[in-house]
């Protein structure tokens, strides 16, 4: 039983190595970034850390903020829920983080919001989302439903579309959205018959949800794609896509196989960045259409600066992990870089980095000329911004088709539609 | 009680004595400035290695006492976890983002009022005695038909695995109703305290560490009967123990149905603490996961679950941080090399070095016969 | 390239001097500077009659063969380059309104960098005049297919004035597919024709014809009133029942397709698990290493590849195939995938595999830590991000016959499985090899006493389970996604096939893959919901075998504890 005594001791050891504590040093500010580096979702966030690691080393270049260098702690949520709930308490109880950037999925944020609410602490969170939350300890930089879901059905309506297909992961994001497209949609007279996916009602036959859904990591899209051919069959058809990232790579090429172009029946897709557009079948999805905040084509100077800066900070950094090679730019990227930004902006007119006075700056509506355009701060946490459909090239990136100026950031949109 | 038995009596009261005392006074009276301070966060993190602990003897009564590899144990870990998680949903009332008192996630798929099957989880008393009810009738009646057509070895692995992956394809469907995806989350009132305040932490992370403490001492008891050397005996050699004119039957579907039961308690203990549930807690990796605690800890005893649970967790947290390119090949290699050459896990290093010390320094032993292990020899 | 040329004779031809109207090629010309002024180019291009020229011009258009020059004044000039390359890569450019080179001003022909210039535009809006004006004149096209497609088009626009343009065709056509496509697409135009006698017998023709793209249009006919709404139901109700047997038809080939694929997945386990029983936790990334030696092989025939794992880098060079050379990629690919993986098989089955075979559960273990590692060392290696496999051309396409569709990729993957199978029976029934393996597989002890090698026929086994994993992921990298946990969307699903088929058979994994293919298909198309149908498969999977544990086909043993 000598074993019991060694693990004793080992546990009474792992006790002890949490006790020290490291001291903050005087002249930096600490900021936290908490993506997945590994598990499936690192497919996507690793590029947010690459762009946040940038951000920091340009700010500090030019003096950091308010005179302090920010000093990064980087995370690992590791695609795994409850761990992000405890790297936030780790962020914020014991590194004392002022500003954490962070969060890719519902979940996560989900997870992580008890945290930040019990902590006040505050978290940046730049990808597109479902709305109906409003915490005062999370600013959205991110597309609430208005800034991409409607504005993109608004352009297939114009573009004479009557019927829609609505396809998504079956998670949060999609479900609410295409719940709210469906009441949009029939606010704009389009009758129940000519959205397809199907729908499923309540006991009382209110419909809770509509669209066909499909899992994570789901591989087969035969099916599903001969129902969208035959429902399209007659034309004046579009698809809403809402599939979470590498789910696309097997329905794209069912879709392209099954001889559907986006000539004959263009699909719109939420979840398409230019970053997950890399390991998509490009020449298999020419023309069909995307709709973000920003798109690396954007024509700005802004925008100039900011690709030149973050390739040449890609060829130059020595952070371990970072990929160098074929690197784009896309709005969630672009969302956290402009966060930092109006963190930065927030600090300096509280003079503080107090969240509470923070917050209080950053509701008072402060304004950013980043990549994307100009964007400015609402009281409701969230962002006014431009708002661009693109059609996607064979080169892996899009062309702005249309742009809206300004679209106010309103996350609570469901029952605000009425049906004709 | 022999002299060796008392001994391990002494040192597990020793760390009950340091976890379940000392840890929370630290953490209550101790200023914060205090170099002795523990902070809430070290108290909730321990709190759920502690839960972890738990499951990990689950896994060990069935792998390491009874050779039945089981990756269904994150399902009734999770199922536990998920009926004490309805109790608190329905706790949050209208402190949710919707100020309903509907849980969020049922509000935002535009429910109006609460499925019949949610209702009965205003009582927590009725959500404990599901937290045991669900897990042990699914292992009864999966473990019935598994082991009454003489499914063992890796065709048992390969089923549960199945179980649970059908299990948490269902759980990700939001037409469940469970939550979908997200699962639980937000909660914040259990038996009227605040969740998220330090006390209720401490309280909770306490009883955690009793129940371990529980659940050790049970386990310990129980594999020293006459069950639990035919338990073994089962594991070394079924023919023989069916050819003893032993049932084997009941006696894996007794074992099985009591681990689904301890994996539950583990996992309403764990919501309770780490406050989220969702489906990927479900998945056949996470069972593999906890196998890889007890492999490194060690099976076959009931300590070595423990530790491992522990030291494997405490590695992750802290490699997920320090070095979280490289966590997964760190986890992966702990396992391989504990697999190929420490079969009876880290806790076995003492007794293995006196060994070689033994054979090298004093006299050489005859070679020691090549460990027992599992029973299937395909 | 052709169309250039093609297209080259015709201005020889075309453009003579002297006083005339603009050429098709000046207004195009002028098009194409007008960039993103989308209305006024449609304008212009619609202003032209149809031609042959016109359609080759705009065709070029469409596929980024036009390239624009940044002339001093800010005005872009639209020109075209010669197929062949100097040593800079550099073209000869020709003016595209004249089609005469492009010079400076000493009437020296200048040769330019393609990645210099920019690709002349096109969005939606104009591609789908273009479309409109290729439709009507692919009406007459050489090749059925776009003659077939030009049909469906100008069909489903209902446009009256397009009637006699199909009615004329109706007489000439020969192929039968595009005659059924003519008179589906005259039927649907004529719905929208004025007199009711028409309409009716235009439903009639449809329902005959069993047309599902005109049920929309027939949907809306049957809110009016008069006689057309009966023969619009009554359409309906025939189309309803001709699509009943397109999805019957349709699932069943569905069902076939998925149970290759499954099948292709799982038979590489069928010889690890199946016949040497050793659980190989890490055969999805077998499968990975497959998919990834595919993209590797893919980007050395296309543009070359930079890696850099832990420091290191890699630049593997460019071969810089296009066109059929470019797509021969893939044939290179699946030996090049069952090689690699068999290696990466024999490396695992040596430093881990080999300790553990008699215990199978411990080599779960182990493997799965293999597991683990291998996918964070493609993480490292390729990225964190799924990488892109682009199918060759004659992989993406399909044929329809009676409006079931059926994907080249997918046949493919029949096929392809079949002549797997044949191969494997061949060398296990037919080498001295395969006679080796089964004897060590029955009995390792009793084969090692007759003098077997047994370590080397356990090495070359699972290098042959691992191989065939390689060939599974060459061809999953066709129909899904390449990225470091692609092995784990096909483990459960493959020990699943395994075990159903009866561990040791290979007839068995045969079978239970097609099963489960139909299975999972057929309660797909029944619930009309992906999920469920799955996690009812999974269920019917567990009852099965408390039915039939040992799967169905049963290898007989005297053992006891098997």
């Amino acid at each position: 039983m000598k074993m019991v005594n060694q693990s004793a001791k080992a546990l009474l050891a792992l006790t002890g190595m949490v006790f020290t504590h490291t001291a903050i040093a005087a002249d930096t500010v600490k900021v936290g970034v908490l993506h997945s580096l590994s598990g499936t979702m690192a497919i996507s966030e690793t590029s947010l850390r690459d762009v946040l690691l940038y951000t920091f080393d340009e700010i500090n270049a030019k003096g950091g903020v308010m005179g302090k260098k920010i000093e990064p702690v980087v995370v690992d949520g590791a695609s795994n829920w409850p761990l992000f709930a405890e790297k936030a308490k780790e962020l914020l109880e014991k590194d004392k983080c002022s500003v954490v950037f962070g969060c890719w999925t519902s979940v996560s944020r989900k997870s992580v919001l008890p945290v930040f609410e019990k902590n006040n602490g505050l978290l940046f969170y730049p990808v597109q989302y479902e709305g109906e939350e409003e915490s005062k300890n999370v600013f959205y930089t991110a597309e609430a439903v208005n800034q991409q879901a409607t504005p993109a059905v608004d352009y297939m309506l114009d573009k004479k579309k009557e019927k829609f297909y609505l396809i998504g992961s079956d998670y949060v994001y999609p479900q609410t959205t295409n719940l709210v497209l469906l009441e949009y949609l029939l606010s704009k007279g389009v009758p129940l018959e000519n959205i397809g996916g199907g729908f499923k009602k309540d006991g009382s036959g209110k419909i809770i949800s509509a669209g066909k859904y499909t899992p994570f990591g789901h591989t087969d899209y035969q099916q599903i794609v001969a129902e969208i051919k035959q429902f399209t069959a007659g034309g004046k058809a579009c698809v809403i896509n809402t599939l979470n990232g590498d789910t696309n790579v097997p329905f794209f090429k069912e879709y392209a196989a099954a001889g559907l172009t986006a000539e004959t029946c263009p699909v719109v897709s939420f979840s398409i960045s230019e970053d997950e557009f890399r390991a998509l079948p490009a020449k298999q999805l020419v023309g069909q259409l995307g709709c973000w905040t920003y798109f690396q084509t954007v024509k700005s100077d802004a925008n100039k600066a900011f690709i030149s800066g973050f390739q040449k900070w890609l060829k130059d950094t020595k952070v371990d992990g970072v990929k160098k090679e074929g690197r784009v730019t896309c709005s969630p990227m672009v969302l956290s870089y402009d966060g930092v930004y109006l963190w930065k902006q927030a600090v300096e007119k509280a003079g503080s980095f107090d969240v509470d006075k923070v917050r209080t700056a950053l509701q008072s509506g402060l304004s950013f000329d980043g990549p994307g355009g100009k964007v400015t701060t609402q009281k409701n946490m969230h962002l006014t911004k431009n708002v661009f459909i693109g059609e996607t090239k064979a080169d892996g990136q899009f062309k702005i088709l249309k742009e809206y100026k300004d679209v106010f950031g309103e996350p609570w949109l469901k029952g605000t539609f009425k049906a004709k | 009680m022999s002299a060796q038995s008392r001994r391990e009596i002494w040192i597990a009261a020793t760390v009950a004595l340091v976890l379940l005392g000392v840890m929370p006074a630290l953490n209550a009276w101790v200023p914060e400035s205090s170099f002795f301070f523990i902070s809430n966060f070290t108290i909730n993190v321990w709190g759920k290695y502690l839960a972890y602990g738990i499951l990990a003897i689950s896994v060990d009564l069935l792998w390491g006492y009874t050779g039945l590899l089981s990756l269904g144990q994150a399902l009734f870990f999770s199922l536990g976890g998920y009926m004490l998680g309805m109790h608190l949903m329905l706790m949050i009332g209208k402190l949710g983002q919707y100020k309903s008192d509907l849980p969020d996630f049922l509000v935002f798929l535009g429910h109006t009022y609460l499925p019949a099957f949610w209702r009965p989880f205003y009582s927590l008393t009725f959500a404990a005695v599901m937290v045991f009810l669900l897990p042990m009738t699914i292992s009864a009646v999966f473990g019935l038909l598994a082991f009454r057509s003489r499914i063992k070895g890796v065709y048992f692995s390969i089923l549960t695995q199945a179980l649970t992956y059908g299990a948490s394809l269902m759980f990700f469907r939001n037409d469940m109703l469970m939550g979908g995806n997200n699962g639980f989350t937000d909660f914040k009132f259990m038996l009227g305290s605040d969740l998220r305040s330090a006390a209720t932490q401490r309280v909770l992370y306490i009883f955690t560490g009793i129940v371990l403490l529980g659940v050790y001492f049970g386990c310990r008891w129980l594999t020293r009967t006459k069950f639990g050397l035919v338990q073994r005996a089962i594991r070394d050699s079924e023919t023989r123990v069916l050819f003893s004119g032993y049932s084997a039957v009941q006696y894996k579907l007794f074992v099985f149905v009591i681990s689904a039961a301890i994996a539950a308690v583990g996992g309403a203990l764990y919501v309770a603490q780490v406050g989220i549930i969702n489906p990927s807690e479900m998945t056949p990796d996470k069972s593999l996961e906890a196998v890889v605690w007890v492999a490194v800890g060690g099976r076959g005893t009931l300590v070595g679950p423990i530790v491992g649970a522990v030291l494997v967790n405490a590695l992750k947290s802290w490699a997920t941080h320090a070095i979280p390119d490289l966590w997964l090949i760190l986890l992966g290699s702990l396992f391989l090399v504990v697999v190929l050459f420490l079969p009876k896990g880290i806790i076995s290093i003492p007794s293995v070095l006196l060994d070689f010390y033994k054979r090298r320094i004093k006299r050489p032993e005859p070679a020691e016969p090549t460990p027992v292990t599992t029973s299937s020899a395909l | 390239m052709r169309r250039l040329l093609v297209f080259l004779g015709f201005l020889c031809t075309v453009a003579l001097p002297g006083l005339r109207a603009e050429t098709p090629a000046e207004v195009v010309a002028k098009a194409v500077a007008l960039e993103d002024k989308t209305d006024e180019q449609i304008a212009l291009i619609k202003s032209l009659a149809p031609s042959p020229e016109l359609l080759s011009l705009l065709t070029l258009w469409k596929e980024g063969g036009i390239f624009l020059v940044d002339l001093p004044d800010k005005s872009k000039l639209p020109v075209l380059l010669e197929e062949a390359k100097d040593a800079d890569g550099k073209q000869a450019a020709l003016l595209l309104q004249s089609g005469k080179p492009y010079a400076d001003a000493d009437g020296k022909p200048l040769r330019l960098l393609a990645s210099d210039l920019s690709a002349a535009e096109t969005d939606s809006e104009l591609r789908s005049a273009m479309k409109s004006i290729l439709d009507l004149a692919g009406l007459a096209a050489p090749d059925a297919k776009s003659r077939l497609r030009a049909i469906e088009i100008v069909g489903m626009e209902q446009d009256l004035a397009k009637l006699p343009a199909l009615k004329e065709r109706t007489s000439s056509e020969l192929d039968a597919e595009v005659k059924h496509a003519l008179l589906e697409a005259i039927a649907l135009t004529e719905l929208k024709s004025a007199e009711p006698e028409t309409v009716v017998a235009a439903c009639r023709a449809l329902g005959e014809l069993g047309s599902i793209r005109s049920q929309d249009a027939l949907r809306l006919l049957t809110k009016e009133s008069g006689p057309q709404v009966k023969a619009a139901v009554e359409a309906l109700q025939k189309i309803e029942r001709h699509l009943v047997n397109v999805n019957f038809w349709g699932t069943l080939f569905r069902g076939l397709s998925l149970g290759s694929v499954l099948l292709v997945a799982a038979l590489g386990l069928a010889v690890t698990f199946g016949l040497m029983g050793v659980i190989n936790m890490a055969h999805g990334e077998m499968i990975a290493v497959g998919a990834y030696t595919t993209y590797v092989v893919q980007c050395v025939f296309g543009p070359g590849l930079e890696l850099s794992p832990f420091g290191l880098h890699i630049a593997l060079p460019s071969l810089k195939a296009t066109g059929w050379l470019y797509d021969c990629y893939f044939v290179v690919a699946i030996p090049l995938a069952f090689i690699t993986a068999a290696l990466a098989g024999i490396l695992l089955e040596r430093t881990v595999i080999r300790f553990l075979y008699r215990r199978p559960l411990e080599s779960l273990l182990a493997t799965w830590g293999v597991s683990l590692v291998v996918q964070q060392l493609f993480r490292l290696t390729f990225g964190a991000n799924n990488v892109q496999v682009a199918s060759p051309s004659w992989l993406s396409g399909n044929w329809t016959i009676h409006d079931v569709g059926i994907g080249w990729n997918r046949l493919f993957v029949i096929g392809f499985a079949a002549v797997i199978v044949v191969g494997i029976f061949q060398l296990l029934a037919r080498t001295p090899l395969g006679l080796l393996m089964r004897a060590v597989m029955q009995n390792r002890a009793m084969a090692a006493c007759m003098g077997v090698r047994t370590e080397r026929v356990n090495l070359l086994t699972f290098g042959l389970g691992s191989g065939l994993a390689g060939l599974a992921g060459a061809f999953l990298s066709q129909i899904g996604n390449v990225g470091p946990s692609l092995g784990q969307s096909y483990i459960v699903d493959a020990f699943m096939t395994v075990v159903v088929g009866g561990v040791g058979s290979i007839f068995g994994t045969i079978f239970s893959a097609l099963g489960i293919g139909m299975l999972d298909q057929t309660l797909q198309q029944v619930l009309g919901n992906p999920v469920l149908g799955k996690i009812l498969v999974l269920a019917g999977i567990i009852l099965f075998l408390q039915w039939r544990p040992a799967g169905l086909f049963v290898t007989r043993s005297r053992s006891l504890e098997n």
